[in-house]
């Protein structure tokens, strides 16, 4: 049938190393990726409080029905989902996501996804094929890197560019491509809360610590490669609105250029900006992108790798930040917690807490921090070898700090810049509202670009540099407000002033993100890099393609019609359905509180990056409505007040249909949204909201 | 079609070919000829060839899945006529390739093809393709091209032989294509990677490999990483 997926999921045991297949019809109302993610975690995971190591544990890949179709910055993600090892207290049921080329040739190899279960008594990597799927040895492959299991695996099958018959007879398909890898790092057990998945070059699923996950499953990577395609319900359609969406897009205005610096919009520029001074390069897009974000270059070192990856590396140098985050992507290591965990060892070090016969002893060069590459390949090397500190830290960053006596004080202190469940602080939740409390009512740092790219770093360059918005404070919250269906009749959604984020028009934007994200980016794969798109300087009076250009996509390749609206209201089953699930791991009301120097600290700006506690890459110029009208105001230095942020929490609550005193989803809510069946589980369990 | 002659004169043929390589054989080796005034045998030029500037191209491989989907209703890569290799672990500008169909000025599918099937299409400006009608499957033409990967394939689907057309024959595709209207590849290609030209261009062994530029000073002040050093030349 032509609408968009493949038709079914393939289900691995590693435990019996068999495999069978479900029908995707039996998830489709979930849309695809995180959402049929979550349900069949629901439906294979029968104990919800086991841990990440847990053979139990169910990891899902899952692609879109819009994966491998020309849908724009969308065909190229995979969502990955499952408890994961990196949270705290818990690792949580969570999430994570890389671009390229997997869920493309998932969808071409016959699969809308995979769901892997058990655990292998032996060491092994699963080799796809179309509907071929065998388990491998992969005792060779498991002290690799991930570019050597990559390249191993290209050459075991033999693809070098020329057409190559894959499936055994004339007409069993044939490719001119290597397949798709995803793998861990070398002996990612070992290390396995900040194991990373990485695909390719530099996409990697890092949050979560998946590569840990599998690795204790015996699984070390997933080889696909298909020769079938996506076959799309309206292909006229579907060109059309591709065609149509070059329009708010660099690739529609090549001859004029972009006047918006920048990565986070469907307009800005193709390439990498950064890393590869002195090296020529090229853009470098998964599948289907119409940005094109990535880069490779004639040095060959961090190919694809973009934003945060090399960030933890800066003060190296510019060849020093090469050499280090290559070395990160082929051990695999979740450069976000990489980022965390340096800048704090960083600040303990010139606090005079660690170091050679210090508090914390550690011979690692501290002294090059800043001047050479030294620290930071010292730094990795320690962890893959569990030597020095790094014994330590390979059991993840909150855990080497509980051990060495360091987590309370240091989060108190801000030392450790770390808010929400031992992910490091990213975008600064006490003004930035919407990406902290989003983060704090789910399970991870959200890394979500939606409002931040316009509302942070529009708003803050173009007061930095001193240049002309490009839409006002007004007209911003104008477009917003008009986009955020179904709170479209909130106008203050955008209002970051000292009171506003602690208003229902804050508790709206929360959800309308949750919900939004949970679907769209999730679940159908709208890239972060791109959408939302509400700002767009080349859109009609600004207006970005967000609201039209999500169901266009998805009806043109699906032959649904469904609504944006009913795509939100899919997104806030979604997520209350993730809810659940927490709420059965054991989240409390109680829980729900950020790290106590997000209270008691008062932010600072980007002087002196590489300590801890700088939690500002600009000054957070940001939108605020203030005596009656709205303009761009530097928030710098705010703190939360606990009582108000816990008012705040009362009003979400209330507006997801959660019990106020515990956090939970009630029965109605859960009723009201088709999921009676997890509202009698947490009934069960007693966890029902109230 | 051997003694078809459209009235080309010798001089617009030379002129078609632009005077590199010459699809010009004397009258016996090629059996799908236009009879010249002096009884040369010749195949007229295609009307249009694909420009591409494989180290601009991002390989995001959206040409690929709009030839696919324009021709035959849905993303496929193994269907596609034209053909982006890449190597993550490759260094710049050897990790991408664009294989796209050279329209031959002496095309060897065409030359290989024993039952007419594989073509100079004159009612869509000569472009080289297959009837699919004709084409018995013998997979002759896959292996005449003398480009890798081959620029003709087989379409395991449908069971016959198939090339890049320009576009001509887009049954999922409400434009015209072909010589003289739109081809898919070019349309979507987000970093204009892919032109077309209906001069022919030099070739050489490793295919057109054209320097089409940047469009816009601005690709380069607004970050695609090495400006002047780039893979814009």
């Amino acid at each position: 049938m032509a609408n968009g997926y493949a038709g079914k999921i393939l289900k691995v045991d590693l435990s019996s190393k068999s495999f069978e297949e479900i029908p995707t019809s039996k998830y489709e109302e979930w849309g695809g990726g995180h959402g049929m993610g979550s349900k069949i975690f629901w439906d294979l995971c029968k104990d919800k409080t086991i841990t990440g190591d847990d053979p139990r544990n169910v990891v899902t890949f899952m692609a879109s029905p819009l994966s491998g179709t020309l849908a724009p910055a969308v065909a190229g993600r995979t969502e990955v989902q499952g408890i994961g090892l990196q949270g705290w207290p818990i690792g949580w049921f969570t999430r994570s996501n890389f671009g390229g080329r997997f869920s493309t040739q998932l969808k071409f190899a016959g699969w809308d996804g995979i769901a892997i279960t058990g655990a292998s008594d032996s060491k092994v990597w699963l080799k796809i094929v179309n509907d071929q799927v065998t388990f491998e040895d992969a005792t060779d492959l498991w002290g690799l890197d991930t570019f050597e299991v990559a390249k191993t695996i290209y050459g075991l099958q033999d693809v070098e560019g020329d057409w190559q018959a894959v499936g055994g007879s004339r007409d069993g398909g044939r490719s001119t491509q290597r397949p798709a890898v995803v793998a861990s790092g070398p002996n990612a057990e070992t290390f396995a809360p900040l194991a990373a998945l990485v695909h390719d070059g530099g996409n990697g699923a890092g949050q979560g610590g998946f590569g840990g996950v599998l690795a204790l499953k015996g699984l070390k990577a997933i080889s696909v490669l298909g020769t079938g395609g996506v076959e799309i319900a309206d292909p006229q359609a579907l060109m059309e609105a591709r065609l149509w969406s070059q329009q708010y897009a660099f690739a529609g205005h090549n001859d004029t250029g972009n006047t918006v610096p920048g990565n986070w919009s469907m307009s800005s520029n193709p390439g990498n900006a950064g890393g590869y001074e002195g090296a020529a390069s090229r853009p470098a897009g998964c599948v289907g992108c119409i940005k094109n974000c990535r880069g490779r270059s004639t040095n060959n070192l961090m190919p694809e790798s973009q934003c945060v990856d090399p960030w933890y590396t800066m003060g190296t140098g510019t060849q020093g930040q090469l050499h280090v985050t290559d070395l990160g992507q082929r051990a695999g290591l979740n450069a976000f917690v990489m980022l965390g965990m340096s800048q704090w060892l960083t600040k303990l070090y010139k606090e005079g807490v660690i170091g050679p016969g210090k508090e914390i002893d550690s011979s690692l060069p501290f002294e090059s921090i800043g001047k050479t590459e030294e620290f930071g390949i010292a730094l990795v090397n320690s962890i893959l070898n569990q030597t020095d500190i790094g014994a330590d830290l390979a059991l993840g960053w909150w855990q080497a700090a509980e051990k060495w006596g360091r987590l309370e004080k240091d989060k108190k202190s801000g030392w450790m810049a770390s808010d929400v469940w031992g992910y490091a602080h990213h975008y600064d939740g006490r003004t930035e509202a919407e990406w902290g409390y989003g983060s704090l009512m789910g399970d991870r740092d959200i890394n979500e670009h939606d409002f931040n790219w316009i509302t942070y770093w529009c708003s803050s360059i173009w007061a930095a540099y001193g240049l002309e918005p490009m839409v006002s404070a007004e007209r911003m919250a104008e477009i917003v407000a008009k986009k955020c269906v179904p709170y479209d009749d909130e106008p203050m959604l955008i209002d970051y002033s000292d009171e506003g984020v602690y208003n229902d028009s804050m508790a709206k934007l929360v959800a309308w993100h949750r919900h939004y994200t949970r679907y769209y980016k999730q679940a159908l794969g709208f890239c972060d890099w791109a959408w939302a798109d509400f700002v767009n300087p080349y859109g009609p009076d600004f207006e970005g393609a967000t609201g039209e250009g999500e169901p266009k996509f998805f009806n043109a390749v699906t032959g649904k019609n469904q609504s944006f609206a009913e795509g939100m209201e899919i997104g806030r089953r979604i997520w209350n359905l993730d809810r659940a699930v927490w709420v059965l791991q054991g989240r409390t009301r109680e829980m729900e509180v950020f790290s106590d120097y997000m209270y008691d600290v008062g932010s600072t700006d980007m002087s002196g990056r590489g300590y801890a506690a700088i939690n500002y890459e600009m000054p957070y110029t940001m939108p605020v409505y203030e005596n009656g009208e709205w303009k761009y105001k530097n928030l710098a230095g705010r703190q939360l007040d606990r009582a108000k942020f816990e008012g705040w929490k009362d009003k979400f609550y209330a507006l997801e249909g959660w019990g106020l005193s515990n956090g939970a989803p009630t029965r109605k809510t859960l009723e009201d949204l088709d999921l009676k069946d997890v509202a009698d589980a947490l009934d069960t369990a007693g966890k029902l909201g109230a | 079609m051997a003694d078809n002659n459209n009235g080309l004169s010798r001089r617009e043929f030379v002129t078609g070919v632009g005077g590199t390589g010459v699809g010009l054989v004397l009258g016996g080796l090629i059996v799908k000829g236009f009879v010249l005034p002096d009884e040369v045998f010749a195949i007229p030029a295609s009307g249009g060839y694909l420009l591409v500037d494989t180290k601009k191209c991002a390989g995001c491989t959206s040409c690929m899945m709009a030839c696919s989907l324009t021709h035959h209703g849905q993303t496929n890569y193994s269907l596609s006529r034209i053909q982006i290799t890449q190597n993550s672990y490759e260094a710049f500008p050897n990790d991408v390739q664009i294989n796209v169909c050279r329209q031959c000025p002496y095309p060897s599918c065409v030359d290989a093809c024993p039952t007419g099937a594989t073509y100079v299409d004159e009612a869509n400006g000569n472009v080289r393709t297959v009837d699919e009608a004709k084409c018995i499957g013998c997979e002759r033409c896959v292996n005449a091209c003398p480009m890798t990967p081959s620029r003709a394939l087989w379409n395991g689907l449908e069971k016959h032989a198939q090339k890049c057309d320009l576009c001509a024959e887009t049954p999922f595709w409400n434009e015209d294509g072909g010589p003289g209207g739109k081809q898919a590849c070019v349309e979507v290609c987000p970093v204009k990677a892919i032109s077309f030209t209906s001069e022919i261009p030099v070739q050489s062994d490793s295919g057109y490999d054209v320097d089409l530029g940047h469009t816009s000073a601005l690709w380069t002040q607004l970050g695609f990483a090495g400006a002047a050093s780039s893979g814009s030349h």
